[in-house]
């Protein structure tokens, strides 16, 4: 009995892993973008991140704007909506602030522009949380859905082991990969696409080319708050939040764009999954406060044996 | 066809080009020589908008090409192949060629110059789905000259192709420029250390030395010039 007990367990973490795993894996491609590819250290990502949490909650609940779509479909289109909305807001912070401590202007100097823009995203960090407590309150929210509470039960034929899938993390899991896919497309594809990665591989090159680096620089950042931001908006879906909520996943953010590989878009996605996983499977043997060490045990083993990440395709990257 | 005239630029207090003045014509091969820290790269960067010039003019095909941002000068027909070959490392090589068709018109002859391309660098079109930072030095400079054509260009400048590079391969990479020369007859500036080779492909040369242009001419010229002779090529030092 013990062992169809503890067979269950582990398959149930397993895909509670897989499932957060693909939430987390799509918030660490929003930051492989911005860090991973174009290299740009962004403290705030996190909060871009919460702000996302909250656009679709005041789609939903706060404004109600979109509860006409009833409680099992809106808070994954406000989710959705949520990219767009924080991409724009991305693009202002670029435009703004970013623009003078990173691209074509930071390129030949020494620290590559890494201290003013630790000290930017650090400084709007703290006002997008503190900003956002005077804004939203400290209530912790939550953008609910029936769709939470219940789950998909899969047995899968040995004893009555039972696999529970958790209907709105399920969701969430799919729109996840969708998106992640929907922007490697881009990337991968598209003229846009190959644009953005030639601007972050060698911007004084790509400027040779025609391109608009600066340009090409605030899209990407914008794309890469975006993506964040969707990932956000799914997370409110199973977990409430307040504004400082964006500390917890920033570190998952960083761990999962650093185990991935940092050049890598799909590394940086497999990244996040391997943080699920760690975090599911470590909930079987350690209390909830150890979660977090555990995921860092594993980060710790994975810089020292693999410097370059799982996923890191070349030297001068890692 | 370019029409530099007084440029000058500095880099905080110091100066690197002082009142250089050039002229290349449409069809014409213009070689500039001149030992390192000359300048030579501060003027192609000068004429791609990645620097600034304190004085002076530059126009390209009738435009002024000061008054555009340098992202706007490849679409102009300006393809600049830098110093160190500068190609994307983490894109495929034939991604690297793709992005040299940035611009609308190398979109437009995309066939036709992929297929010239892979004439003359049958390398390229094997590797074409290798990391372009994983070729050696030699195919570098290959893929970073054909994503200088790729864009369709009317004028092509080289910046010190030969860099680094082994006479042997080097001396490919020079009959490669003067075949695109001679069978397209593309407009070609080059900036070249490797004096000798560099002149006798060229039909006009300039000297240049800390920052200014101290000689220039017809190859025959320079080449027959007592102070060429005898600061580039090594020879006539007895007399």
């Amino acid at each position: 009995m013990d062992a169809l007990i503890l067979l269950e367990n582990t398959l149930n973490a397993c895909v509670a892993g897989l499932v957060i795993g693909c939430i987390y894996g799509l918030m660490c491609v929003g930051l492989s973008l911005i860090f991973g590819i174009m290299r740009v250290v962004n403290f705030a990502q996190g909060d871009l991140l919460m702000l996302g949490a909250y656009a679709a909650f005041y789609l939903v609940v706060g404004w109600g704007v979109l509860a006409f779509l009833g409680p099992n479909t809106a808070p994954f289109v406000a989710a959705v909506l949520a990219g767009p909305i924080i991409f724009a807001l991305g693009w202002v912070l670029h435009r703004f602030l970013l623009a003078r401590v990173s691209g074509l202007r930071t390129a030949g100097s020494l620290d590559e522009g890494h201290f003013g823009q630790l000290i930017v995203t650090l400084g709007v960090a703290l006002i997008l949380q503190n900003g956002g407590q005077i804004l939203f309150g400290s209530t912790p929210r939550a953008v609910t859905t029936p769709l939470s509470s219940s789950a998909w039960l899969i047995e899968i034929g040995i004893g009555d082991t039972t696999i529970f899938l958790n209907k709105a993390r399920l969701i969430a899991c799919l729109l996840s990969i969708a998106a992640v896919i929907g922007l490697w497309l881009l990337l991968d594809r598209t003229r846009l696409g190959r644009a953005l990665r030639a601007a972050a591989d060698n911007p004084t090159a790509a400027t040779y080319m025609g391109i608009d680096v600066d340009r090409a620089h605030r899209i990407a950042f914008a794309l890469g708050s975006g993506v964040t931001a969707i990932a956000g908006g799914l997370v409110a879906t199973y977990l409430s939040f307040t504004p400082f909520m964006g500390l917890d996943f920033v570190v998952i953010m960083y761990a999962g764009v650093v185990l991935g590989g940092m050049g890598s878009l799909l590394g940086a996605f497999w990244g996040g999954v391997t943080i699920g996983f760690v975090q599911q499977f470590s909930a079987l043997a350690l209390p909830p406060q150890l979660q977090n060490a555990a995921i860092f045990v594993v980060f710790l083993l994975i810089v020292v044996l693999r410097p370059q990440g799982l996923f890191g395709r070349s030297a001068d990257r890692a | 066809m370019l029409d530099i005239t007084g440029l000058s630029v500095a880099y905080g207090g110091l100066r690197a080009l002082s009142g250089v003045s050039l002229l290349v014509e449409e069809g014409q091969f213009v070689t500039v020589v001149g030992p390192n820290g000359a300048g030579k790269s501060t003027l192609f960067k000068a004429i791609s908008g990645i620097v600034r010039p304190e004085a002076g003019g530059i126009r390209f095909a009738g435009e002024d090409l000061l008054a555009r941002p340098a992202a706007a000068r490849a679409h102009l027909g300006i393809a600049h192949v830098p110093e160190g070959r500068q190609v994307f490392k983490n894109l495929t090589v034939r991604e690297n060629i793709e992005m040299g068709a940035y611009p609308e018109a190398g979109r437009q002859r995309w066939a036709e110059t992929l297929e010239r391309i892979h004439s003359l660098f049958p390398i390229l079109a094997q590797r074409e789905s290798q990391l372009a930072g994983t070729l050696s030095g030699g195919e570098q400079q290959m893929l970073a000259i054909a994503r200088g054509l790729a864009s369709a260009p009317r004028l092509l400048m080289l910046d010190e192709p030969s860099m680094g590079l082994a006479p042997a391969v080097a001396d490919m990479i020079f009959d490669r420029i003067s075949q695109i020369h001679r069978e397209a007859g593309l407009t070609i500036l080059l900036v070249e250390q490797r004096v000798a080779e560099a002149l006798e492909l060229a039909d006009r040369g300039y000297v240049l030395e800390t920052g200014r242009i101290v000689l220039e001419g017809p190859y025959q010229t320079l080449l027959s010039d007592d102070r060429v002779r005898r600061s580039y090529l090594g020879i006539g030092e007895e007399d």
